[in-house]
């Protein structure tokens, strides 16, 4: 069922109760789940839902995701991690994921961003 | 074979190792041409976004948690759940004189078979009017070439003038006679080396019209060898809302080139009505707030920010503005109608009733008006066209009163006679504009009585006959009178004799 205007509104007030100096607290957000069980709001899956997107976005927002084709040590990581920190101004934790499709290089994921340092996305560049 | 790994090298020294970063976002719902994006928390009001395949769209709606855009192009192979990334750059396209003679969509993008236009420069679709400071008042004349308008509703380069009726009044007739007549003019103006002369070059706009009147037009111009001057920009029926919301805009930015290059540029906007209501299914989709009939509330804005943009530059050029509004029934007054009046510098009105009266162009001359385009009329029009509008509205007041009796004194009969005459005079047919000489001179022969004698239904043989006389003989009076553009003793002497001459030839002939 899609969420209506009031319960779209009710899971960006539950949303801004899970921040806590602008990052997603795992202790506010049982709080809100918590209270969402006790109170049974209208709508609770599609009020869940949109939470569980605003939630998933945030969360996205502190996380590179680190796609690569060969090995990446852990020392790239942590530099990574860094630099992200510091370009996002906020903590940002970084993980790998293997994708041999990219050839070779690196594709970092934060939020709605992609740093393309790939042969595949250059090679996609070059095509247009 | 060193070559080739030479080659290859250099194509891998190109490849940066540095990492591009792109804003990207997942297409969550696509439907009749907008897409709802999730993500693109860079992406700015009007840019541009790159969807999958090479598709182009435009980022209309930045809300909270998406982003609404719409497309321009094949939206078939696209699917929910595809990257879409910004591209950092307004919607441009290509502007300049290598688009002269073409036929393009929304986009600049040629449609016509002619081959890739090679354009060198581009300007951005949307963009802000130019300010009061550079702007100068309209003050040089830009001919029609239809004897109604010349005379009693001059058109000046940088103006806007509404062309407005009922479907099948000739709004588009009217349009295509303009540009028809620039490109006379801008033949004999360039054969004759003037220095001063400056060419008007023609942009059509199509909007949401069938592709079979597009193709019409495109015959009609190419017949009257006029499409070299013109850029025709074509977003028909067939295409999606988008590209016929856009398709304006992208004329006024091909119009803009001229004008800011200190050349002089007309713009048909063919038709406005239609282009509301392209925006109207747009804004509807993304589920902006509805107004009245159901036009976002914006729609104001979206036509006066697109004709603003027609103007007369201090020392550069001009975009003078026609578009067209079809009316239903003849109602002036509703809602996109009054909108783009009070938005133009006039209307001409053209009326069903005359038009099926036979009275063709069937301009209304109550109705229509010339906010600015007097001051651009060149003095011989004033000399021999001044009093027609106040005449010929007379005429039709004492018309409407002469159909409930007969007995009527002489004045009246005479004023009647006389409206009657005017009538005929300037009845013309289509894609035949008229020179402004010939025009002076016919509109002199009526002031001179010349056609009281002619019964009312021969005045457009007469007419007819005049202008061919005049443009077959006589070529030196035509030349005086356009290049001293007023009435001297001596050009009136040489019209008297050339008259009598024709009026001789034309009773012999009756």
């Amino acid at each position: 069922m899609a969420a209506d205007k009031q319960t779209k509104l009710l899971a960006k007030q539950l949303f801004k109760l899970s921040l806590v100096n602008g990052a997603v607290s795992p202790e506010q957000v049982a709080g809100v789940l918590g209270w969402v069980e006790q109170h049974s709001p209208r709508r609770p899956v599609a009020l869940l839902k949109v939470y569980h997107h605003r939630i998933a976005i945030e969360l996205a927002k502190s996380h590179a995701e680190i796609e690569h084709a060969g090995p990446v040590t852990e020392a790239t990581l942590k530099l990574i991690e860094g630099a992200m920190s510091q370009r996002y101004k906020r903590v940002v934790t970084a993980s790998a994921k293997p994708n041999a499709k990219l050839l070779a290089g690196l594709r970092v994921r934060v939020g709605s961003d992609i740093y393309e340092s790939s042969v595949a996305g250059q090679l996609a560049t070059l095509s247009v | 074979m060193s070559n080739v790994i030479e080659q290859i090298e250099q194509q891998i020294a190109k490849l940066s190792t540095k990492a591009v970063r792109k804003n990207t976002g997942i297409i969550r719902t696509i439907a009749d041409g907008v897409a709802k994006i999730e993500g693109l928390s860079d992406v700015m009001y009007n840019e541009m976004v790159s969807f999958p395949g090479g598709v182009i769209g435009i980022a209309l709606n930045l809300e909270e948690d998406e982003v609404g855009c719409v497309i321009l192009g094949d939206v078939s192979q696209l699917k929910q759940g595809d990257e879409v990334s910004t591209t950092g750059k307004l919607l441009s396209i290509p502007v300049g004189k290598a688009l002269l003679g073409r036929v393009v969509d929304a986009l600049g993008r040629p449609v016509d078979g002619k081959g890739p236009i090679d354009a060198k420069e581009s300007y951005p679709v949307e963009k802000i009017a130019p300010g009061i400071i550079v702007r100068k008042s309209v003050s040089q004349p830009l001919f029609t070439g239809i004897m109604a308008i010349d005379s009693m509703i001059p058109i000046g380069r940088g103006q806007r003038e509404l062309i407005i009726g009922d479907r099948g009044t000739g709004k588009t007739t009217i349009c295509i006679d303009t540009i028809i007549n620039q490109a006379r003019i801008n033949k004999v103006g360039l054969a004759s080396g003037d220095k001063n002369f400056r060419p008007v070059y023609s942009i059509y706009v199509a909007i949401g019209q069938k592709q079979s009147n597009v193709v019409r037009t495109i015959s009609a111009l190419e017949a009257a060898d006029a499409l070299q001057y013109t850029i025709i920009v074509a977003a028909t029926a067939g295409d999606n809302p988008a590209n016929q919301y856009l398709a304006p805009f992208s004329g006024a930015a091909l119009g803009e080139w001229f004008m800011e290059n200190g050349q002089d540029a007309l713009i048909v906007y063919d038709d406005l009505s239609k282009h509301a209501v392209a925006y109207r299914q747009i804004s509807l989709i993304l589920k902006r707030p509805s107004g009245r009939e159901a036009y976002p509330g914006d729609v104001f804005y979206l036509h006066s920010r697109l004709l603003e943009r027609s103007a007369r530059l201090d020392g550069k050029g001009s975009l003078t503005a026609l578009p067209v509004i079809e009316t239903q029934a003849g109602d002036v007054s509703a809602y996109i109608p009054t909108n783009v009046i009070s938005i133009t510098d006039g209307q001409i009105f053209l009326e069903t009733d005359l038009f099926n009266q036979g009275i063709r162009p069937a301009v209304s001359v109550g109705l229509s008006v010339s906010r600015v385009g007097s001051s651009a009329q060149i003095k011989v029009t004033k000399q021999v066209g001044g009093k027609l509008k106040g005449e010929l509205a007379q005429f039709r007041e004492l018309a409407a009163f002469a159909q409930f009796g007969s007995d009527l004194d002489a004045k009246t009969k005479a004023t009647l006679e006389r409206g009657a005459r005017i009538v005929e005079l300037f009845k013309q047919a289509q894609l035949n504009p008229v020179s402004i000489e010939v025009q002076a001179a016919v509109l002199w022969a009526l002031q001179k009585t010349y056609f009281d004698s002619i019964e009312v239904k021969h005045v457009v043989g007469a007419a007819n006959s005049l202008k061919e006389f005049l443009t077959s003989r006589k070529d030196t009076l035509l030349t005086a009178i356009r290049t001293k553009a007023a009435l001297s003793p001596e050009i009136e002497a040489d019209l008297k004799t050339a008259c009598d001459e024709w009026k001789n030839t034309f009773v012999t002939k009756a």
